[in-house]
């Protein structure tokens, strides 16, 4: 890639039908339609395990009381997102917090070209919600062992960490409780498939992330 | 069906690693692993419809109490499930049902290719376990609205209908009645993608399969054999 060729992470792409049963677009219909009689304080936007965590008992016990929305699709990347956020899904509300969870399906991209596409990401929940703050949770470790992925995704994080530092909307928020051992194994306990949480793996992670979510919608924003 | 040698949907593959963590071939080692300590009477096998299952309430209280073990892989094909069942994932059990879902995710076969993957799998079940059942669940229809490809899994499911009593130990179970509501419309409801079951819509598949599965069970196994001897 040369430097003039436009970063794929962030440009705003819709998700090609190529199994053929329009299911991301009917997602996408769906959340536009459902934000328009919601309230949400809380929007969660992201790939498959924000998507997941609405499904198991975790989210109405911690995220439902926070009075939370959920637009999670399974296997988006960066660039997904961004043309799902870009095309209606921010249009008729004004939660008080975003949280973004994306990243991980980013294949064949550059930790370089992920961070930017998660910043541009970030800039669209600013142009559109000027009031609203953005907390970028830090993607997951995968693979049952060490492998490229997990570095790749270390780096975004690493790269992630420091960018939002110049953004006073957006935070950064490690959400691994530890789930690589000291063996460099993950267990099917906590990622059944090894990318994907379990109920147990999610409760790690939520109870964490429901307190800073509280913390930060009890406080006025920063600046 | 003519010429099963030919059908692509019947040929043995591994999962192929396009993402470089290694994850299928992890979760199938770990399936061989369980093999060589567990008993399980039921034996689930299948793509991410299986695997999902294991991850709700339904499994603890509906599945599991029948010693059940689950070997489920997200985006599987027939021919990674053949490959599987070929390569350990049968190596010392001796369930006396196996459940098997799959073939949604053949996108590059016909229905009657994939429907031949499904009985060439069910075939290799009954040959290597002569006295357990195989209980084939139909594929569910997907999508919001109606689209080529739940006329593909329909006829999936015509055709295991028609091929699957011939196994003599297998049967079709089919449980897509009730997904697709009046105006052509799948209820996020029930498939939070138009795809993956909630744990609503494993609530209603899982009534008619646990009682299948409890009547097969209770069958006495004397009873079963003595008409064959
Ligand atoms: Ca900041």
């Amino acid at each position: 890639m040369s430097a003039e060729d436009p970063n794929p992470a962030a440009t705003p792409t819709p998700c090609e039908d190529t199994q053929g049963d329009g299911r991301w677009m009917s997602l996408h219909n769906r959340f536009v339609s459902d934000s328009k009689d919601k309230e949400p304080d809380v929007l969660f936007v992201g790939d498959s395990l924000v998507q997941l965590m609405h499904q198991f008992g975790i989210w109405r016990q911690l995220f439902s009381p926070l009075h939370a929305l959920n637009f999670g699709v399974g296997g988006d990347a960066t660039q997904h997102v961004l043309w799902r956020l870009s095309n209606g899904e921010l249009d008729n509300i004004s939660p008080k917090v975003v949280v973004l969870w994306v990243g991980t399906n980013n294949h064949s991209q550059t930790a370089e070209q992920i961070c930017e596409g998660i910043m541009a990401i970030v800039q669209v929940i600013k142009n559109k919600l000027p009031h609203a703050r953005t907390l970028v949770l830090g993607v997951l470790p995968r693979g049952k062992s060490p492998n490229p992925l997990r570095e790749r995704n270390a780096k975004v994080n690493e790269l992630v960490q420091e960018a939002v530092l110049s953004v006073p909307h957006a935070s950064f928020l490690n959400v691994d409780p530890g789930f690589v051992h000291s063996n460099g194994s993950i267990s099917h306990h906590d990622m059944y498939d090894y990318l994907h949480l379990t109920p147990q793996g999610y409760q790690a992670v939520c109870e964490p992330l429901h307190a800073h979510l509280k913390s930060m919608l009890d406080k006025p924003p920063e600046n | 069906m003519s010429g099963d040698g030919m059908n692509p949907a019947a040929v043995a593959q591994p999962g192929e690693d396009v993402r470089g963590d290694d994850r299928w071939m992890s979760q199938h080692t770990r399936f061989v692993q369980e093999c060589k300590d567990a008993e399980p009477d039921v034996l689930f096998v299948g793509d991410s419809m299986i695997q999902l299952m294991q991850q709700y309430e339904v499994w603890r209280e509906v599945f599991s109490p029948l010693h059940a073990l689950n070997f489920g892989i997200g985006g599987d094909t027939t021919c990674n499930v053949l490959w599987r069942l070929q390569n350990g994932e049968l190596q010392n059990i001796h369930p006396k049902v196996v459940v098997l879902w799959v073939g949604t995710n053949n996108y590059e076969h016909t229905a009657e290719q994939v429907a031949g993957g499904i009985l060439a799998i069910a075939q290799l079940l009954t040959s290597r376990l002569p006295n357990a059942k195989v209980v084939v669940l139909g594929l569910l229809p997907r999508g919001e609205q109606p689209n080529p490809l739940r006329q593909k899994n329909a006829a999936v499911n015509d055709f295991l209908r028609s091929w699957l009593p011939r196994l003599g130990q297998a049967l079709l179970l089919d449980v897509s009645g009730g997904f697709v509501h009046s105006d052509g419309a799948i209820s996020p409801q029930d498939m939070f993608d138009f795809l993956h079951l909630t744990s609503t819509g494993y609530r209603t598949m899982a009534k008619p399969l646990s009682d299948l599965l409890r009547q097969i069970l209770n069958e006495a196994p004397e009873d079963r054999r003595a008409p064959l001897v």
